[in-house]
């Protein structure tokens, strides 16, 4: 892993989950933006190129799994990390992962899990 | 045409018109005798020790002595000697259809002879008129048709609930989930921030916790109530309160919900105190729901709660400002979850059960609920309740 600091985009329209997950993350030592609408997300993406982007899935009007293949069909940082961070339950992420080609998933509420998954899918 | 099922045609012993029957020895002179006396009588079985031997028709007897000298020469004669001695005979079992496809495979002129039942032994049932068959055959093809179309709108019905039933599922796994997970990111961060010694992200997470946690409450009450109402477990009771004061308690409670947003609430109602007899906390939650709604959706302008007396009830409405339901939008806006949004794409807060539970409380108290809005202009929710409880409910309560 290099030296420099990693950085992660998160999209969730609920403010307490984009505060609580950011500074969880900011706790690890990343560098986090984040974005409450999924409106114009692929845009950051592309501007910022982050190194992983976890994106909720229920939201008003573009739904996060739907994000994701527009982030992967429309990107110039089309191959970006992306996981999905939901309060759905898990078969259902599971099977957003594969259809809409997300790099894995994370169950909102399981903090070492996150930790866990992030640290994973950043050192690949 | 369409072929009938097994299931459909039913066993012809249970079609049996007749069970006529006279001895083979019996003078042909008796049996025109009883044929001239019964006038509906069409055929007579000829039984011997339980078993048919023959078959007498009206027609083909009355053809035979009507002959010149018919009766002189058959009249002494066992009814034997001119009866079909070989009648189209079927077990009891056999299926209607069937029966009535070899029926009609007889000669022409044997075509409408009754048919004779017999049961396993081989013993004598009944006779069958071949005019009533063809009835029931048709009466089987229409039911069946019916049924066929009962049971496919049955099976999308089915099919429409159990869809419904998975999304609900999905929904009611997610809303709980949702606040869940907040206190559980909420605490955690607490948690870590007491291992610091560091006070302050206590302060500003704490009532983030609390109001998550209240969130879910609110969620929880509204899937146990209506999972409540929906196994008729949730009781009426019948008390008189004044509703006016209870309208301007619930337009405090909005005054409270909607914050900082320029919207006025008001109370509309002639007579105070407005005596009334009914279930006083459900006429409650059905205002608060309606009005949290409204205060949901409106940013600017009024929110108005009127009361008035109408016909043999009241009618409560209330009426906002608010963006308004388009028209395609209305009828599914009491359904379970159908938030007019799909599930992941929803753009405001709430179990998507608030109107499903309002409408089946506003049933209870033997009233109903009633949508107008105008999409951009607002919206008004009407309930109109009787002056007197369902009787069934006052009824279990006394």
């Amino acid at each position: 892993m290099s030296d420099r600091q990693r950085n992660i985009l998160i999209v969730d329209d609920d403010p307490k989950h984009l505060q609580t997950t950011r500074e969880i993350l900011e706790l690890e030592g990343y560098a986090v933006t984040v974005h409450d609408t999924p409106f114009r997300t692929t845009e950051i993406v592309n501007k910022t190129r982050p190194d992983l982007v976890l994106l909720d899935v229920n939201m008003p009007a573009l739904s996060g799994d739907r994000l994701c293949s527009l982030i992967r069909s429309n990107g110039t940082h089309a191959g970006v990390p992306i996981l999905f961070y939901s309060s759905n339950d898990e078969e259902s992420l599971r099977a957003s992962v594969s259809r809409y080609g997300a790099s894995g998933y994370v169950c909102k509420g399981d903090i070492a899990g996150l930790r866990r998954r992030v640290a994973q899918v950043l050192a690949a | 045409m369409a072929p009938i099922s097994p299931h459909d045609a039913p066993p012809v012993a249970t079609l049996i018109t007749s069970a006529d029957i006279v001895s083979p020895e019996t003078r042909v002179s008796e049996v025109a005798d009883r044929f001239f006396a019964s006038p509906e009588l069409e055929a007579l079985a000829l039984v011997e020790n339980g078993r048919p031997t023959g078959l007498a028709t009206r027609s083909k007897i009355f053809a035979i002595l009507f002959r010149r000298f018919g009766l002189e020469i058959y009249g002494r004669h066992p009814i034997s000697k001119i009866a079909d001695s070989e009648p189209m005979t079927v077990g009891e079992e056999e299926r209607l259809d069937l029966v009535l496809d070899r029926a009609m495979r007889r000669t022409f002129e044997d075509i409408y002879d009754e048919i004779l039942v017999v049961d396993g032994e081989g013993l004598f049932k009944g006779l069958l008129s071949v005019k009533r068959l063809v009835v029931e055959q048709g009466n089987v093809l229409a039911e069946s048709r019916v049924q066929r179309e009962m049971a496919l709108t049955k099976a999308r019905e089915m099919k429409k609930v159990t869809d419904l039933k998975s999304q609900f599922i999905a929904h009611v796994t997610h809303e709980l989930r949702s606040p869940v997970n907040a206190i559980i990111g909420l605490s955690e961060l607490m948690k870590m921030a007491l291992g610091r010694g560091d006070v302050q992200p206590l302060r500003d997470k704490l009532p983030l916790l609390s109001s998550s946690a209240v969130n879910l409450r609110a969620i929880i009450t509204n899937i146990l109530d209506l999972s409540k109402i929906e196994a008729g477990k949730m009781d009426v009771f019948s008390e008189t309160f004044d509703l006016s004061d209870l309208m301007q308690e619930v337009c405090e409670t909005t005054r409270i919900l909607l914050g900082d947003k320029p919207v006025a609430v008001d109370v509309e109602c002639d007579e105070r105190p407005f005596s009334f007899n009914s279930d006083a906390i459900k006429v409650r939650q059905i205002l608060v729901n309606l009005t949290s709604n409204a205060a949901k959706f409106t940013e600017e302008g009024t929110i108005r709660l009127t009361l008035a007396r109408q016909n043999a009830g009241i009618r409560l409405a209330v009426v906002d400002t608010g963006g308004g339901i388009r028209e395609a939008d209305l009828e599914r806006l009491f359904t379970a979850f159908a938030q007019l949004d799909d599930a992941k794409t929803r753009r405001h807060e709430g179990t998507g059960l608030g109107l499903t539970i309002t409408r089946q409380m506003v049933g209870l108290l033997g009233g109903s609920i009633h949508v107008h809005s105008v999409f951009g202009r607002g919206t008004t929710f009407e309930v109109l309740l009787p002056l007197s409880l369902p009787q069934a409910e006052r009824a279990a309560n006394e």
